[in-house]
């Protein structure tokens, strides 16, 4: 349950700090301090169980089904590093309450730090590895808002990508080599992955578990070749350098290699991998690290070279190499802490980091400059510090490391030492020599409270270098025994071994370092050097960025390859994918293909078929420059279509597509005006380009192709028996239970009465779409002024608006005869209303019939002059129609039977007396009425174009809608 | 009670239907129209609450409810069906119907005459195809989805909006003919349209019937794929997204998934039965195409800035992940999947409506010059150490951004990793033999994961230069009907990802029921009318 | 008869293929329409070629084998209505795509040549 807590009081406190205003800096400052404590304290009460060896669990389940749960397990190493990380928080917070400036907005400062602390104690607390990932992913995200916490410098936002996409990317890895783990393991739990060792080495996935970990832990600790993020993740704010950088997220890595040491390491893979990885690292970084000009850039790189130191002694693989790497971890992060902070205090009161300029600061800032100087000669190595302590070790495992003959490594390591303690020196350098004129400020001692957290952790240094046994021997002794177990070797922590190798080597480095960098100086004045030597040939930083800007270009190019954004093209490939599937389906069992026999072809059907399809492929030939031509020619063949409907025993649908086809075309007519005119001008029509005739051709082919594909899918179903559908049982219950014989109609109003609701609201959704489309309607400048047979000045009417011709007698004796047609069209419509229940008709087609009635009355007389008569209202038609099929349908729910069950009502009528009317009567009426209303809103939306057309047309000035009112 | 309870199922269809017409008589009244709009909506929404129970319940026999229109028995009238799967996709249209309303309330409702009820009939379309079980049936709803849909796009006249939506419209007219065609030869084949007759009688064909099915299924697929996006049938997609109105692209990631929904539906009742030749070809082209929507919904995040054809891409991200999980089969990936879905559909159109918002404190300028200085490596010469304060309006806006993009890109702690954790789990761990761990098995994972990185950079790339390259941060003018629903749908991410346990057993329940069709047919066919309809001693409507 | 017909139907939509993939918005518009009559054939021959028994039943017991399959023909006149309704929302759009981007090209912009 403390775990718990534990892990939850960052975030709280996150939240709690994340809702301050921007303004108070020590309020906030507290309230960070308090979730330290906090946490400090339970670690405390926590000690003695972990003293006893015991490991604490808690778990909470999440997703138990896929073996995710939260689980929090300390051990010895869990509470060293949860020690570290609040540990070093604390005096980070302290630290930055004086270096961050008043200007900057702490909140959001504090609550990312927070979070990040959360993030890391979730990391080294879980006891779940994909819980372990979650968390590993969490300090990547908190650690680029920190890092990028002034975004508003390049800097910051470019190191903050980088960090994130590289340590992310490592995240993802190890989430892969997780799951595969835990596919090994058959457990995502960390004890099962503990004990399950031997099983993990001898697997065939070992190899990609064990690359794909170490990906994540190398990326996360900044090593060779993904170290360089780290330099520029130094933009961020000193306080987050120095416990990110330093004592926290980069040992994230560190501790992930300790954490399953026991399952992973033991093998060649795993020394070759990550020992060879650290000592790339060390060797490089420590070269590279010399030649910096920047404070932090040279903590940066050493740091990262300090971290190769560990990842090799985990590398090696033994016990003791085991416990010199977490003696390190603990060392290295004491001194480099304070080192970044001293760098921060001189950044922050003489206003540069850079070695070149500052000069003599001893002088000027006397208990800093000592302070930072044993801090620099702990991490030279320096007997009576702690780093001196850790690196014997290290020089003693490299002795131990391969046979006797084989002194490599020692030698790797003898290097690493000498380079180390000349960056030292030059660090150290800042403070002495003459002072410094042209600083950006005079430097002097910062607050009193500034400089406390470097105190302690010097003081820290010197007590573990002076007197380890007692001051980290017992801390040491915990971590230890928890990752080794029962095979922790026996190792002392006293200063004096007596003469042996590791110290002759620690003596060789002092004494070679100091040597080096007086060469350096002398030879090379190191000062002008900005070029790193060997190592300039490659740069991480420089691949990575190639890499970013190839990834992207490369994807615009390809993206152009497989995709495209022309209709034809996609239309194309959804033909032809079509085509291909149902060809691979169609040809799976090629013996249905044999031969049939057709019917004898009875001769007027096939005249019929044979006009047919003249016009079909007519219109398409046509249909590119001669428009009405084709809409002609493509009527034709819809008549032919209906014709055949007819044929074959399909009165109802004959009806309807004639019905159609008619309004279709008045449809498309009414259209064609506002298409801007298409002739064939000479010279793409006589030589297309070679593309123009690959693209015809592949689209004939296609053509031909489906075309070929839709012929033998109809002929292989017609040769085919009907098999026993369903068709049967509403041609039986049509009349006895539907209540009418046209079953046709039936289907449509009763047995499959939904299909209908549907198709009605299809039609009055596009009837309300087309309206709402029209109303914004501009038609092209070029299709404004009239036809010339509406400007031909010999033609009376020309001068007159549309109203005035109809009033005045032009085209008198049609309109008259079309007049008196309304009535009958509106009595056929009616009779073709009734019968549809028993004989083919029905609510649409009557609807349809009824709506052309008064389309033909706009043709003859024009809109004004319609609408200046009878005032339709399309919406209501259609929306009460809708309204009313859905209520008749609702009544049956009234009277306790499921939607659109149909009834019989008994209606007395005064003169027709008793009178059966079926709800699918009424509901036929609700179709009518949607059809009427939306077609009448179709057609009249675009007829008023015209009249729109007319007002904005330069040509006939008295045709607006003012000049109408004044007619007579 | 029982009759209550079923009227129940008819409610998500003919709520709407009967607002989408009353809406068009009330013209003028803009608020009053938002009232009886969203009143509907959230009706609904508790609708689809209690469905969702009920069928988890187990309320209805196998948690499998049967309405039967007009009181026709199954196979000859048109039977609504809803299972735990329809109930959740319900659920999902809803919620994230509700929050696009509301979202819609301040600037896109006006755009347009007609919104409500065209937004109206687009929900009955949604739900219809959710809850139909009849073939043709289902293409009715797919037509008033799609008229709804192109009303909708069409909204606010502008040449890029008019673009998008030619190529929208041809290509569905073009794929509802092919879907036509499809239903023509299963009906041919089979001699019925309802959907449990059909998965009965599928059993028992002889060769050219059957031949006549597989065509018929094929060609159908073409159709729902080229809703669902695949590749090379989902170009159309990333252009219609970017140019929609923000509620209304929120709709249009629903709608994606409706084409995913029906595949997953037809293709594991009808074909899930029988383990022949027919039923793995299909498995492995529906996982080739998968692939290869994965791969260029990968490179569409990599290659494009604007954020509109962004999400575009991520959405069919989504759809490739998900046609490759189906396709692969197995309840506990489908399941997985199913997961997947919602997280990520939240998410992406939780990201739609975020867009509009995050627009308004977009500096194209400043992101340009912070663009050019990272690419030429230019540090600015005084490094003042002073930070930028935020305002509260812009930090909220961050917030749900880096939110809706941790989800999207998979990434810890919320929905977005849990369900690409479990699919990789499903994947890795496989219940049965028969799909043992293969080269494909790993091949999948590596896309699934690199495409989340993809996610990662193209998102990382977008909020950097939008939220930290600005100079002096404007607050933007944030409305809570604006802010609300995008942060509810995120919110409601959290939820699911908090509450992933219970979820994930539900979603696991849903597919083994969808992996048991003999069930859902026996059900439906089963279900008796209500007995004496049609005498003629009715009411009188 | 079999025979012509499928072949019509071939004809039919092998037009209406080709037209829909022409450049011009009329082009496609009829090509729509010739698409959607060989769609209808194709859906209305799947209850099979039946000459002079429209399914018209005017007693109550009946050889139900002696009519056309009344479902295809509901299915068609479905189709025929949505389609109709489809090719006129299609016309208005591409006016209305003419008006605002002042071309007729499928894709609303000249292709660059």
């Amino acid at each position: 349950m403390l775990l718990l807590f534990l892990l939850l009081i960052p975030f709280v406190g996150c939240i709690r700090i994340a809702l301050q205003p921007s303004s108070a800096h020590n309020r906030e400052a507290w309230l960070a301090v308090l979730p330290g404590l906090a946490g400090l304290a339970i670690l405390g009460s926590l000690l003695p169980q972990i003293n006893n060896g015991d490991v604490l669990r808690y778990q909470i389940d999440w997703l138990p089904a896929y073996g995710l749960n939260l689980v929090l397990r300390m051990d010895g190493l869990a509470w060293l590093f949860c020690l570290l990380i609040v540990g070093i928080f604390l005096l980070v917070v302290l630290y930055a309450r004086y270096y961050m400036s008043p200007q900057d907005p702490v909140p959001r400062f504090y609550a990312f730090l927070l979070a990040f602390m959360g993030a890391m104690l979730g990391v080294v607390l879980s006891g779940n590895l994909v819980q372990l990932v979650l968390f590993w992913e969490l300090t990547s995200l908190t650690s680029f808002l920190l890092i990028g916490y002034w975004h508003h410098r390049t800097d910051a936002r470019r190191g903050a990508r980088m960090a994130f996409v590289v340590t992310a990317s490592g995240g993802l890895c190890l989430l892969c080599g997780v799951l595969m783990l835990g596919h090994v393991v058959g457990s995502y739990d960390l004890d099962a992955a503990l004990a399950a060792g031997d099983t993990v080495r001898e697997h065939a996935w070992y190899r990609p578990i064990l690359l794909l970990i170490a990906l994540g832990a190398l990326t996360k600790s900044a090593q060779f070749p993904f170290h360089f993020w780290l330099p520029h993740a130094m933009a961020a704010p000193t306080p987050v350098s120095a416990y990110l950088h330093s004592a926290t997220m980069v040992k994230a890595g560190i501790f992930l290699l300790m954490r399953l040491w026991p399952t992973l390491s033991g093998t060649p893979e795993w020394t070759w991998l990550i020992g060879g990885a650290g000592v790339c690292t060390l060797l490089s970084a420590s070269l590279i690290a010399i030649f910096q000009h920047d404070l932090k850039g040279l903590l940066a790189y050493s740091t990262i070279s300090h971290l190769g130191l560990i990842t090799a002694l985990l590398g090696m693989g033994t016990p003791l190499a085991m416990v010199a790497a977490i003696f390190h971890t603990l060392n290295h992060a004491t001194f480099k802490a304070s080192l970044f902070m001293a760098a921060g205090i001189i950044d922050h009161e003489s206003g540069t980091r850079d070695i070149r300029k500052l000069r003599g600061l001893y002088s000027l800032m006397p208990v800093t400059a000592t302070l930072a100087i044993v801090a620099s000669a702990a991490m030279a190595g320096v007997p009576f510090l702690n780093g001196f302590l850790s690196k014997e070790m290290f020089f003693a495992e490299t002795l131990l490391v391969g046979s006797s003959s084989n002194y490599w490594m020692a030698f790797a390591a003898v290097v690493m030492g000498v380079f180390s303690v000349t960056y030292s020196l030059r660090f150290i350098y800042v403070f002495f020599g003459t002072p410094a004129r042209d600083l950006p400020k005079t430097p002097h001692e910062p607050p009193r409270w500034m400089r406390f957290p470097v105190e302690v952790l010097v003081i820290l240094c010197l007590a573990v270098g002076i007197i380890p046994t007692l001051s980290i021997g017992p801390l040491l002794h915990l971590g230890a025994a928890a990752v080794l177990g029962d095979q922790t070797p026996h190792y002392n922590l006293t200063i004096w071994h007596g003469f042996n190798q590791p110290l002759l080597m620690s003596f060789l480095t002092l004494g070679g370092g100091v040597l080096l960098y007086l060469v350096l100086r002398m030879r090379f004045n190191l000062s002008q050097r900005s070029q790193v030597p060997w190592l300039r040939r490659f740069s991480g930083q420089r691949l990575y960025e190639r890499f970013m800007l190839e990834l992207r270009s490369t994807a615009v190019k390809l993206e152009k390859t497989v995709g495209t954004r022309r209709l034809q093209t996609q239309l194309a490939l959804l033909l032809l994918a079509c085509l291909t599937a149902g060809t691979v389906a169609a040809t799976g069992n090629l013996q249905v293909w044999q031969a049939f026999v057709s019917s004898p072809p009875d001769v007027s059907f096939s005249v019929l078929w044979l006009i047919g399809c003249t016009c079909a492929v007519a219109a398409a030939w046509q249909a590119k420059f001669h428009r009405l031509s084709a809409l002609a020619l493509a009527s034709g063949a819809g008549l032919t279509v209906c014709i055949s409907f007819l044929l074959l025993s399909a009165p109802d649908l004959a009806l309807t597509q004639l019905m159609v086809e008619t309004v279709t075309t008045v449809l498309i007519l009414l259209g064609l005006r506002w298409l801007p005119a298409r002739r064939p001008h000479l010279g793409q029509s006589q030589s297309p380009s070679y593309q123009t005739r690959l693209r015809r051709s592949r689209d004939l082919t296609l053509a031909i192709l489906s075309g070929l594909a839709m012929a033998a899918l109809s002929y292989l179903v017609l040769m085919l028996p009907a098999g026993e559908g369903i068709s049967h049982f509403f041609l039986e219950r049509a009349l006895s239970e539907g209540g009418g014989s046209n079953v046709v109609n039936v289907l449509l109003v009763d047995f499959r009465g939904f299909d209908t609701l549907g198709e009605i609201s299809v039609l009055a959704i596009v009837a309300l779409t087309v309206y709402g489309l029209l109303r914004r309607f501009r038609p092209a400048e070029e299709s404004l002024p009239l036809p010339p047979q509406q400007t031909d000045l010999t033609d009376a009417a020309v001068r007159q608006t549309l109203l005035a011709q109809a009033t005045t007698g032009y085209l008198m004796v049609p309109a008259i005869y079309l007049r008196i047609l309304l009535p009958m069209i509106l009595v056929c419509a009616l009779y073709f209303f009734m019968r549809g229940h028993n004989m083919p008709g029905g609510g649409f087609v009557a609807g349809l019939l009824f709506a052309t009635g008064f389309i033909i009355q706009y043709m003859i007389a024009g809109t004004q002059w319609v609408e200046s008569r009878l005032h339709l209202h399309p919406h209501r038609w259609l929306a009460l129609g809708l309204l009313l099929a859905v209520a008749t349908g609702a009544g049956a729910l009234l009277a306790g039977y499921p939607f659109l069950t149909s009834h019989t009502a008994l209606l007395q009528l005064p003169l027709l007396g008793e009178l059966h009317i079926p709800s699918a009567f009424l509901f036929d009426l609700g179709v009518f009425g949607v059809v009427v209303g939306s077609t009448l809103l179709t057609l009249t939306a675009l007829a008023h174009q015209s009249v729109r057309g007319l007002r904005l047309s330069p040509l006939t000035p008295g045709a607006d809608g003012t000049a109408q009112t004044k007619e007579p | 009670m029982m009759f209550a309870l079923d009227q129940l199922i008819l409610l998500p269809i003919l709520l709407p239907l009967t607002l989408g017409a009353l809406l068009v008589l009330l013209r003028g009244h803009e608020q009053l129209k938002f009232v009886v709009s969203l009143g509907g909506t959230l009706c609904l929404l508790t609708a689809a609450l209690a469905l969702y129970l009920l069928t988890d319940r187990e309320v209805w026999p196998n948690g499998v409810g049967v309405y039967l229109a007009g009181n026709w028995m199954a196979p000859f009238g048109i039977s609504l069906v809803v299972d735990r799967l329809a109930a959740l996709m319900l659920l999902l249209s809803t919620v994230i119907a509700s929050a696009a309303l509301i979202f819609s309330r301040r600037r896109w409702s006006r755009a347009g005459v007609h919104f409500h009820s065209l937004f109206q009939f687009l929900l009955t379309g949604i739900n219809g195809s959710f809850l139909t079980g009849d073939l043709f049936n289902l293409f009715v709803f797919f037509e008033i989805m799609l008229a709804a849909s192109y009303g909708l796009l069409l909204l606010g006249l502008q040449p890029r909006r008019i673009r998008a939506s030619m190529q929208y419209v041809v290509i569905n007219l073009i794929a509802s003919s092919i879907f036509l065609i499809g239903i023509a030869l299963i009906y041919a084949a089979c001699g019925t349209l309802n959907l449990a007759d059909l998965s009965q009688r599928a059993t028992s064909l002889d060769d050219t019937q059957r031949l006549l099915l597989e065509t018929g299924a094929a060609i159908l697929a073409i159709a729902f794929l080229t809703k669902g996006a695949m590749w090379p049938l989902g170009f159309w997609l990333p252009a219609t997204y970017a140019a929609a109105a923000p509620p209304v692209a929120a709709m249009l990631v629903l709608m994606t998934k409706v084409g995913i929904y029906v595949i997953l539906r037809l293709w594991l009742l009808i074909f899930a039965g029988q383990e022949d030749h027919w039923h793995t070809l299909s498995g492995m082209a529906l996982v080739a195409g998968g692939l290869l929507t994965l791969c260029f919904g990968t490179l569409g995040l990599l290659s494009n800035l604007e954020p509109g054809r962004m999400a575009g891409f991520s959405a069919i991200v989504s759809s490739g992940t998900l046609l490759i999980a189906i396709g692969y089969g197995g309840p506990a990936v489908v399941s997985a999947a199913l997961f997947y879905l919602v997280s990520s559909t939240l998410a992406v159109a939780a990201f739609m409506l975020l867009l509009e918002l995050i627009e308004r404190i977009r500096d194209p300028g400043a992101e340009l010059l912070a663009q050019t200085m990272e690419a030429f490596d230019i540090d600015d010469a005084a490094d003042e150490s002073a930070g930028v304060a935020i305002p509260a309006a812009t930090a909220f806006l961050g917030l749900s951004f880096v939110t809706c993009a941790l989800i999207m890109a998979g990434l810890p702690p919320l929905s977005g990793f849990v369900a690409k954790f479990s699919l990789l789990h499903a994947l890795l761990n496989p219940a049965s033999a028969s799909l043992a761990v293969s080269t494909l098995t790993f091949v999948i994972i590596a896309l699934v994961i690199f495409s989340g990185l993809a996610a990662i950079i193209a998102l990382l790339r977008f909020g950097v230069r939008v939220f930290w390259s600005i100079p002096g941060m404007k607050p933007p003018r944030l409305h809570l009907s604006e802010a609300l629903p995008a942060s509810g749908l995120l919110l409601l991410c959290i939820l699911l990802s908090l509450g992933a346990g219970p979820a994930s057993d539900y979603l696991a329940r849903t597919s083994a029921a969808l992996h048991q069709p003999g069930q859902y047919s026996e059900r439906v066919l089963s279900s008796t009318p209500v007995p004496g309809a049609g005498i003629p001693d009715g009411e009188i409507p | 008869m079999e025979a012509i017909i499928a072949i019509a139907i071939g004809i039919l939509f092998a037009s209406g293929v080709w037209l829909i993939l022409r450049p011009r918005t009329f082009q496609v518009i009829i090509g729509l329409m010739l698409m959607s009559y060989a769609v209808n054939l194709f859906i209305f021959i799947m209850g099979r070629l039946t000459v002079n028994q429209p399914p018209l039943t005017t007693t109550r017991n009946i050889d139900s084998s002696q009519f056309a399959d009344p479902v295809t023909q509901a299915l068609v006149l479905t189709a025929i209505v949505i389609g109709f309704a489809t090719t006129a929302l299609y016309l208005v759009l591409l006016l209305t795509s003419r008006g605002l981007t002042g071309t007729d090209h499928v894709d609303g912009r000249e292709p660059r040549l």
